[in-house]
């Protein structure tokens, strides 16, 4: 392909001359590509006309009766800018060059169809594929990262199908536009993509090539749901530890090896029959699962993202499919061949046969046999390291072109399309409408948008038992910002249990609750959070006739505790389950072993048969024995048959011990063993029964919450919490208040003048003059009226103190000490008068001129005068 | 000085005593009834009360092995005594007695609370063992020098001490030197000390406190050096080397070695002990085997423990398919117990039975087939680490002895070239030029040629005895090391199936036995 590049090269240095030609030629070949993508139709329909229609037909009845249209009519273009009605000089050098490109291309390679280069715009300007991809880096830290780019993308767009599925689009919408109607074919998705993973960094290109059907469509009917698909358990292979040096010998086996391998083989010979069936089955589903063969195999055009390795610490090449946001490998089946790529920067065609599908692809765009590029200039973009840091912000990408343009032979236009913009609402209700709907094979899976249904339910994965999707098999429904903290409900509808999934923070401190019915004394489980729980307590069974629980981390070594119950004796008076609990059978209470205690002592499982006074005693294993102490006591009636006081007699405690010891077979010992059990059954049957009382009221409060289903609404969250809100709204209005009132504050100094001319007429010059000399008259006035009042205090004060000091002087020798004081005091305050009055008055004749003129300064600026006053100078 | 008693006449513990004391204070109710039905053991009482009883003489106490806590206030006591078998007790009191001196007291290491109110003490000592003395009560006695203070210093413990009514409470200064003294106390003559007073003290006594604190650092610091010291000497026991890294056993050959020592005066000889590199030879050879024997005592210890793991393991495993085979059986039987329970038809329940016997017989050869199979095969692992470490040790036995053979052939070496250098002198001393300063009795020994020759040999022999003597030592004590080592392993080892089979022998008899009252009451029913 050297001599293709020779040939551009050449092409761009005789530009100059043969550009009137050029114009002409363009004309005649934007007129003559209609006429050549005809023929090419013809012949392909000459080929499997029947079949396509066929197939057509076929096609669009599973995936949705009636398929959205992106119609151009619908498109509202006043609003866009120029960019997107006209191209610049240098675009339409671009788009020449380009059509030289496409020309060499087709003269080169007359079998390979037609370059997908400037398509239209939705003005029916044509533009270059590159400038349609606009780099941006979305405000979202969510979607900084390719999945969650992509996830965004396939849930925000709704899906078009291509005009044509065997021909690239005629027309190219720009992001905007896409954005805004929330709809698009795979060019659309996949430019919208490209532009976003691109602003953040990523090695990503748009690819036209071919997808098989179930691409195409976005028919996802075969796929197994993603969350269907349990994760494969890792199994940890344990590291099988070398025998040690005095490891004892295995006892000797006296089994016949002989026999032994008769039994093998027979076994295998059975499991090989099994599994031979096994197989035959799955591929007789397999069978009935597989789609009748695709006739447009290989021909539906398709269009998805290309992640090179490299930037953002992408280990390998992938493909992302823009409609269902898979990553899929590069050499996954359903990528069935690559014509041509691009990114923001340049075009690529591939060179490489793609009889393999993608399988043999080399993705190495710097070279020149396998990648025949369009510019030169950036023709080798994984080889130049200084890129690297660049494309982490579209501004510095956007810089970076700019300097690499000034000195590289032709560059890329400046992208035409605005700036990608989501506004926060869209951005979280996502999908069209907040709805989504996807069909898995045997599963659907529904999305909402946060906060759209009322109970805060965002998905719900359907699975079915047959492809048909009739018998429901188990719903799973995610809820969020529940206040409740239920997280997930999921329901098997085979044997009718539903399980409850709750995040920590529940008010009764709920894990998980499995149920089949709402009913008390049901079968139930529930799983708590243990560290919330004071006593410690992790799951708690119920069945109709016994409760079991479960503990961790208690101070008493307490782990498990099962009672067994008889059935409620039937009271003449109507009494709910709390006033008459049920009677206890037994109860059975195990311990973990207690490190304070020697192991003899410590229990490790009593058992209270309440019913037959029985206590059997059960203690820990030492570390050196196989076998437990136990210890049993019988008949714990307190009166024997003749009515005698009976303490304790030996009969009563049946003991194995395993070491046995002096003083355990003492009757005072046995007696207050005794005595401390009785007491401890007492508090287990209470605390059985508040167990009940708590199970009740658990189930109360899950109905109430069933019911309410209140949602919880972050303090952050500044649109839909309510609260803050009306305190922002409060906040906003007692802002604006002050702000009235310091505006009021501020006297309008012309009013009072103002008033006597006429209303609503404009002022003269004169007028104005005369206003302006009207208030400053008046302000000097004023000031001169507060420094005569100033002065007449001052002289009143003075006299007042003269007086009284001749008064003194006269009176000076008769006067009493109090006098005197009092005379003294009122000397020092009437000089402190004076001297604030003076220090008044003597301010007010500094300020007063600057006061003046400020005022005058104020007028002239007013601007009701101020025009006037201007000419008037 | 209980002037009220002193007309009563003295008495001794004595049996009766102490039953009429213990019947007393046990309780009214039903233990108590309990209690008395079955007689009480003096070994489980907790607590005694013995005041007021005009005792003279402590004694018969040494049944109450559990007491916690004894008062014997009240009394004439003179000599604490007869306490020391009580070394449970936590509380004891001794006040208005007449005792004089503190004794006896070392083994109740766990005393918390001591007192000796109004006694004839002088002196405050012999109470080193209290570590844990949380309070002494000491007032009205005769105590009076306040350095009896700083022995108190050592009570880490003590938060309440009483002093009042001692002649040293008298002091002016008494209050003041002992908040200085013990920091740690709470109250005093039971009062609180309050943080002022506390600061106060410590500003009046502060370089007195400081010196000896620093004192004290310095004995706490030499003494921590000497505990290292020890450590390490006893790490070196345990290798069987100690000594051998130094030059030792070289100055130890010389130490008794009167005849060498005279000759070493010889104007040759010193230069040949100096010149001649015997000693460094000789030490480095000794490092050797001291170096040697810390590494052979690593690879014994390595040895130790992966066949004490390994034996540890096996047991725990058999314990394991043990407890297993028990849990088993377990459920079982209870099964079949209830069962027969609830059969009606005699036939039937003597089948039932029957069928649970051989049940119970089962488990018992199961078990005891475990244990067998675990002994079969510890035996052999046991043997296996016994040829081991003997192995071992042999070698390491056999690599000394070389090395020993080095020093030896040292010695020998030194032993020729000392020998010609004597007789040199000696022809040198017939000829009668014999330096001057050759003192009398290094003289006496050139007096013939069999003189001096015997000196050199006797020299020789008991450096070779030194030699001798401590591979002998080595030698014997790493072999019953050794053997003591297997005997114990076995030793346990038959303990352990001894306690195993009992364990198990006692359940299946326990088992039968509830089965036979089975069959009986069923019988009977």
């Amino acid at each position: 392909m050297e001599v293709l590049r020779e040939k551009v090269e050449e092409e761009e240095e005789a530009e100059r001359e043969e550009a009137a030609e050029r114009a002409e030629w363009a004309r005649t070949e934007k007129m003559m590509r209609p006429v050549e993508v005809r023929k090419q139709e013809t012949t392909l329909t000459q080929e499997t006309l029947g079949e396509l229609e066929k197939q057509l037909s076929e096609i669009q009845i599973p995936v949705s009766a009636e398929l959205p249209t992106f119609a151009k009519d619908t498109i509202d273009i006043s609003a866009l800018p120029v960019s997107y009605k006209t191209n610049t000089p240098k675009e339409e050098q671009l788009l020449q060059l380009a059509d030289n490109f496409s020309r060499q291309y087709s003269h080169l390679c007359p079998d390979r169809v037609p370059l997908f280069l400037h398509p239209l715009n939705e003005c029916e300007v044509p533009k270059f594929v590159s400038t349609t991809l606009r780099p941006t880096l979305m405000p979202y830290p969510e979607l900084y990262n390719w999945d969650s780019c992509a996830q965004f993308v396939s849930d925000f767009l709704t899906m078009v199908p291509l005009p044509d599925p065997l021909k690239p689009p005629s027309h190219l919408y720009s992001s905007t536009t896409v954005l805004k109607y929330q709809k698009g074919n795979c060019f659309d998705f996949s430019t919208l993509l490209c532009s976003m993973l691109i602003g953040s960094g990523y090695d990503a290109y748009c690819v036209n090539g071919y997808g098989s059907q179930d691409l195409c469509h976005m028919d996802l009917t075969r796929d197994v749901c993603p969350l269907t698909v349990k994760p494969k358990e890792t199994i940890k292979r344990e590291e099988k530890a070398l025998p040690k040096k005095y490891t004892i010998r295995p006892p000797r086996d006296l089994c016949s090896r002989f026999e032994q391998e008769q039994e093998m083989k027979r076994q295998q010979e059975i499991r090989a029959q099994e599994e031979k069936r096994l197989k035959e089955e799955e591929e007789r589903l397999m069978e009935a699962e597989k789609a009748n063969p695709d006739a447009l195999h290989g021909l539906r055009v398709h269009c998805w993202v290309l992640v090179l390795s490299g930037k953002r610490e992408v280990p390998e090449n992938f493909f992302i499919d823009p409609f269902t946001a898979r990553s899929y490998s590069t050499q996954d089946e359903h990528f069935l061949g690559i014509e041509s790529l691009w990114n923001h920067k340049n075009y690529w065609i591939n060179m490489q046969d793609c009889w393999n599908c993608c399988k043999d692809l080399i993705f190495d765009l710097g070279d020149p046999v396998r990648w025949e590029y369009m510019l030169l200039g950036t023709d080798k973009p994984e080889l130049s390291l200084t890129e690297d840091d660049s494309g982490i912000n579209d501004e510095d990408d956007v810089e970076n072109l700019d300097k690499e343009d000034e000195d590289k032979s032709f560059d890329m236009p400046h992208s035409w399309v605005e700036q990608i913009e989501i506004s926060p609402e869209a951005f979280e209700t996502r999908c069209p409408n907040g709805k989504k709907v996807i069909q898995y094979k045997r599963a659907k899976l529904e999305k909402w948008a946060p906060y759209l249904n009322r109970n805060g339910l965002v998905s719900r994965l359907t699975t079915y038992e047959d492809l048909e999707c009739t018998n429901i098999l188990e719903i799973k429904e995610w809820y969020q910002n529940r206040e409740d903290m239920l997280e997930l409900k999921h329901i098997n509808k085979t044997t009718d249990l539903k399980t409850d999934y709750f995040r920590p923070g529940h008010s009764q401190a709920l894990r998980v609750h499995s149920y089949k019915s709402m009913q008390p004394e049901m079968d139930r489980v529930i799983e708590f959070y243990e560290t919330a729980r004071v006593d410690g307590l992790i799951k708690r069974e119920e069945t109709p006739r016994t409760m079991t629980e479960y503990y961790q981390g208690r101070s008493d070594f307490l782990s498990y505790r099962h009672a067994d119950f008889r059935p409620r004796v039937k009271k003449l008076t109507l009494s709910s389950a709390e006033s008459n609990p049920r009677p206890i059978v037994k109860i059975t209470e195990r311990f973990f072993r207690n490190p304070a205690k020697p192991a003899e002592e410590d229990v490790a499982e009593r058992v209270f048969l309440v019913a037959e006074e029985r206590i059997q005693l059960c203690y820990h294993c030492r570390e050196d024995h196989i076998i437990a102490s136990k210890r049993e006591f019988l008949r714990l009636s307190e009166v024997d048959s003749k009515g005698n006081k009976i303490i304790m007699m030996p009969d009563m405690c049946i003991t194995f011990e395993v070491e046995p010891t002096e003083h355990t077979k003492k009757l005072l010992y046995q007696y207050e063993t005794l005595m401390h059990l009785k007491k401890e059954e007492k508090l287990s049957r209470h605390q059985v029964w508040e167990s009940e009382l708590e199970m009740l009221e658990i189930l109360k409060l899950r109905e109430e919450e069933e019911e309410v289903h209140t949602l919880t609404i972050s303090i952050y969250d500044t649109k839909r919490n309510e609260k803050s809100k009306e305190y922002r709204e409060a906040m906003e209005r007692v802002m604006q208040e002050e702000h009235l009132q310091q505006v009021e504050t501020q006297l309008d100094y012309l009013a009072p003048f103002l008033v006597q001319l006429p209303p609503g007429e404009k002022l003269t010059r004169w007028q104005a003059a005369r206003l302006k000399d009207e208030c400053l008259s008046d302000f000097k006035q004023r000031l001169i009226n507060k420094a005569n009042l100033i002065q007449a205090r001052f002289e009143k004060e003075t006299q007042e103190l003269q007086k009284k000091q001749q008064w003194y002087q006269e009176n000076q020798v008769t006067l009493t000490p109090e006098d005197e004081d009092l005379y003294l005091s009122y000397c020092s305050q009437a000089m402190f008068r004076i001297r604030i009055l003076e220090q008044r008055l003597n301010r007010h004749k500094e300020l007063a001129p600057l006061k003046y003129l400020a005022l005058e300064e104020k007028l002239h600026k007013d601007p009701r005068l101020g025009e006037l006053l201007k000419m008037f100078t | 000085m209980n002037r009220l008693y002193d007309s009563m006449e003295p008495r001794v513990i004595d049996d009766d005593m102490l039953k009429l004391a213990v019947g007393e204070q046990s309780s009214q109710e039903e233990t108590g009834e309990l209690a008395k039905q079955e007689g009480i053991l003096f070994k489980d009482v907790l607590s005694l009360q013995l005041d007021f009883r005009n005792i003279l003489h402590i004694d018969n106490l040494w049944q109450f092995e559990n007491l916690r806590k004894l008062q014997l206030d009240n009394n004439v006591i003179e000599k604490i005594e007869g306490l020391e078998n009580l070394t449970h007790l936590v509380w004891l009191d001794l006040s208005f007695n007449n005792i004089e001196t503190i004794e006896g007291l070392d083994t109740l290491v766990n005393l918390e609370d001591l007192s000796l109110f109004n006694n004839r003490i002088s002196n405050i000592d012999s109470l080193d063992a209290l570590v844990k003395l949380q309070v002494l009560s000491l007032g009205n006695n005769q105590i009076d020098n306040m350095m009896n203070i700083i022995y108190l210093r050592q009570f880490r413990c003590l938060r309440m001490l009483s002093l009042s009514g001692n002649p040293i409470s008298e002091v002016e200064d008494y209050k003041m030197f002992i908040c200085a003294y013990l920091p740690d106390l709470v109250y005093l003559d039971f009062r609180r000390i309050d943080d002022h007073t506390k600061e106060v003290a410590e500003a009046k006594h502060h370089y007195s406190i400081e010196e000896l604190k620093h004192r004290e650092n310095l004995m706490q610091a030499r003494l921590e050096e000497e505990q290292v010291r020890r450590e390490e000497l006893e790490r070196h026991k345990t290798a069987f080397v100690e000594h051998l890294n130094g030059s030792f056993l070289f100055d130890s050959m010389y130490a008794e070695d009167s005849e060498g020592n005279k000759l070493s005066s010889l104007p040759g000889v010193s230069e040949l002990l100096e010149v001649y590199p015997s000693k460094d030879k000789f030490v480095i050879i000794c490092v050797n085997i001291f170096e040697y024997g810390l590494k052979q005592q690593e690879k014994w210890k390595t040895e130790l423990d992966t066949f004490n793991e390994c034996v540890h393991e096996a047991i725990q495993e058999n314990q394991e398919q043990g407890k297993r085979k028990i849990a088993k059986f377990k459920e079982k039987h209870l099964m079949s117990l209830s069962a027969i329970r609830e059969e009606l038809e005699m036939p039937n329940i003597e089948k039932m039975i029957l069928e649970c016997s051989t049940d119970i017989s089962e488990l018992f050869d199961a078990l005891m087939m475990l244990e067998m199979q675990l002994v079969e095969q510890l035996e052999e692992t046991i043997s296996m680490f016994e040829r081991n470490i003997v192995n071992l040790v042999g070698l390491f036995i056999e690599n000394v002895q070389s090395l020993m053979a080095q020093c030896r052939d040292l010695e020998n070496h030194h032993h020729e070239k000392l020998l010609e250098i004597s007789i040199s002198t000696l022809e040198k001393a017939v000829k009668g030029d014999l330096d001057e300063d050759l003192s009398e009795d290094v003289r006496a020994l050139f007096v013939d040629k069999d003189t001096i020759v015997n000196a050199v040999g006797a020299s020789h022999d008991i450096h070779l005895l030194k030699i001798d003597n401590r591979e002998d030592e080595l030698v014997t004590r790493i072999n019953s090391w050794c053997t003591r080592l297997v005997d114990k392993i076995h030793r346990d080892e038959i303990m352990r199936n001894r306690k195993r089979v009992k364990e198990i022998s006692l359940y299946i008899d326990h088992m039968k036995s509830e089965l036979d009252n089975l069959e009986y009451s069923d019988i009977l029913d």
